[in-house]
């Protein structure tokens, strides 16, 4: 079934400018051109069109990170230094700017959902960088200094009233920001998806945990052994994520959209495969279509290994359309 | 690794003639399970349990009648008619191996720390003791990863190790040795504070270790 959509990709070459030092650092800007190379030229390129994201206000960052991780992170940047708290946290003289950038590109995103009305046929795709789901408050970690994922449902709570969202996250890795953000929060659900915390960075995201206070059963982590491939993802998802969205019925969802859980990605141990990425697509378009006509924004995560990462996109992209890969 | 560190220190205590319904409210409230009792110089003279407190309080299988009568009894039973005095405590330098032993020697769920005088300084119970060997080898820290790493028969085995991620500034905060028993394989746990988890198998593997990979089977 084909569904006539256009793929809106939100991207901005200045994201190549955040320098992670080069070496061995996987969060590179070839992640980036390699995404977008093939957007444009694989067989959804008819289908795609690109537009610029905008720098996120000071007052939209502050909708979770206090102005004193702001200074901070600024004050790092000026100073000429290489890492902020962590080697993982890889700055040059452009980082800051293009944080705010990184995290403008959802805020982006939801404006054009939301300039579309219920006319709106269109999908969203932030293929930015840096990535923001480990952000906390107050510190960078794992490669994210802003958290855009975070950024991107206050701003739809708090530009556009949709109160009710949900962000479910598929990347590799537990998103211990998005969590910190929502974990008492009632009007928000976080859902994810990610290798056992035992084995994976950053350690996060038990399948006891539930939420606390007003928070109390709008989180559900979904923890996988390492090695875990198709069959538990689509389970977790045909299954206790199904259920839950049914209970909730979000006005909106925001997509943490990692692709490193994949076989070859070796950031993590789980085993997917590039098909799996349609097929979580598809479902997210189903649902997305059934509770919320359509608004749904997918941000860019995790994805370490270049190949297999624009086949993982183009893959979800095309599973968003309900076309088949 | 040592009580004086993890026990909740200067605890709630109770004296000897403390009446049973008062004690029973006392634990109610502070939603405890053991107290201290002790003399009036602070010395150790039982550890006080709701197990004891229910033990002494009347049936519910009993009539509305025959409970009251059992209660007016309680009401004037001290706690030192009930309280056990045979007890095990811990000392100041004792190590959380030594609680470990009593917990699972004696099947209690809460230990008293005493001076060379036998008063009591601490606590130390159970979810004291689960929240101490978590601190210990660094369970759930926010930022880490456990490395399992096929242990090498060769004794510099750790050295090499440690010299190859030091080499390479790869931080970690725990390195621990576990000879292996029956299925289980020899292995070296260490936890990592990276998200670059690539780079940390390549300077393990480099320095000619395997990662080990759970044979868990989704």
């Amino acid at each position: 079934m084909t569904i006539n959509k256009r793929i809106t990709v939100i991207t901005d070459p200045k994201y190549n400018l955040h320098d992670t030092g080069g070496g061995e650092h996987p969060e590179i800007p070839e992640r980036l051109q390699i995404i977008n190379g093939r957007l444009t030229s694989g067989h959804l390129a008819g289908m795609v069109d690109f537009a610029s994201p905008r720098p996120a206000t000071r007052s939209e960052l502050m909708a979770f990170h206090p102005e004193s991780w702001l200074f901070r992170f600024e004050e790092a940047v000026l100073s000429g230094r290489t890492y902020i708290d962590h080697p993982d946290n890889q700055i040059g003289f452009e980082s800051f700017e293009i944080a705010t950038l990184s995290a403008g590109a959802g805020l982006c995103g939801i404006d054009l959902i939301e300039q579309d009305g219920l006319q709106g046929e269109r999908i969203i795709f932030c293929s930015t960088r840096p990535p923001g789901h480990h952000a906390e408050p107050t510190r960078p970690f794992g490669f994210c200094f802003l958290n855009n994922c975070v950024l991107a449902a206050r701003y739809w709570q708090q530009r556009y009233g949709r109160r009710r969202l949900c962000v479910l996250d598929f990347d590799a890795h537990h998103g211990n920001g998005i969590q910190t953000a929502f974990e008492e929060d009632g009007e928000v659900l976080y859902i994810s998806i990610h290798e056992h915390p035992s084995f994976s960075y950053p350690g996060t995201g038990w399948a006891e945990e539930h939420g606390l206070g007003p928070g109390k059963g709008k989180i559900l982590n979904i923890p996988l052994a390492p090695g875990s491939n198709d069959a538990g993802v689509l389970a977790a998802l045909d299954g206790p994520v199904r259920s839950l969205l049914e209970q909730f019925r979000p006005e909106a969802f925001v997509i943490a959209a990692g692709f490193d859980a994949h076989l070859l990605d070796d950031m993590s141990g789980l085993a997917y495969s590039s098909e799996l990425y349609g097929k979580i697509g598809a479902r997210l378009a189903v649902w997305s279509k059934e509770f919320c006509c359509g608004r749904l924004v997918s941000i860019l995560e995790g994805g370490y290994h270049l190949p297999v990462l624009a086949d993982c996109v183009e893959n979800y992209l095309s599973g968003l359309l309900l076309t088949k890969p | 690794m040592f009580i004086q560190y993890s026990m909740t220190p200067d605890p709630v205590t109770i004296g000897a003639d403390m009446p049973v319904i008062e004690a029973a409210a006392m634990l109610r409230k502070k939603r405890f399970r053991h107290l201290p009792v002790v003399d009036g110089d602070g010395r150790l003279l039982a550890m006080l349990t709701d197990r004891d407190l229910r033990s002494a309080c009347p049936s519910t299988v009993l009539s509305l009648e025959e409970r009251e009568q059992v209660l007016e009894k309680v009401k004037a039973t001290s706690i030192s008619e009930i309280m056990s005095t045979d007890f095990v405590a811990l000392q100041p330098t004792s190590t959380l191996d030594d609680a470990l032993l009593l917990f699972q020697t004696h099947n209690i769920g809460a230990l008293p720390v005493i001076d060379d005088q036998g008063r009591v300084i601490g606590i130390f119970s159970l979810n004291d003791m689960m929240t101490a060997y978590r601190r210990l080898f660094g369970l759930g820290e926010k930022g880490s990863v456990l490395v399992a790493i096929e242990d090498a028969d060769d004794q510099a085995a750790l050295g090499s190790l440690v010299n190859a991620l030091e080499r390479k500034n790869v931080f970690f905060t725990r390195l621990v040795r576990v000879p292996g028993q029956g299925r289980e394989p020899d292995i070296v746990y260490l936890r990592v504070n990276t998200m670059n988890i690539r780079a940390v198998h390549r300077i393990v593997e480099d320095a000619g270790f395997t990662i080990h990979v759970p044979s868990i089977q989704p």
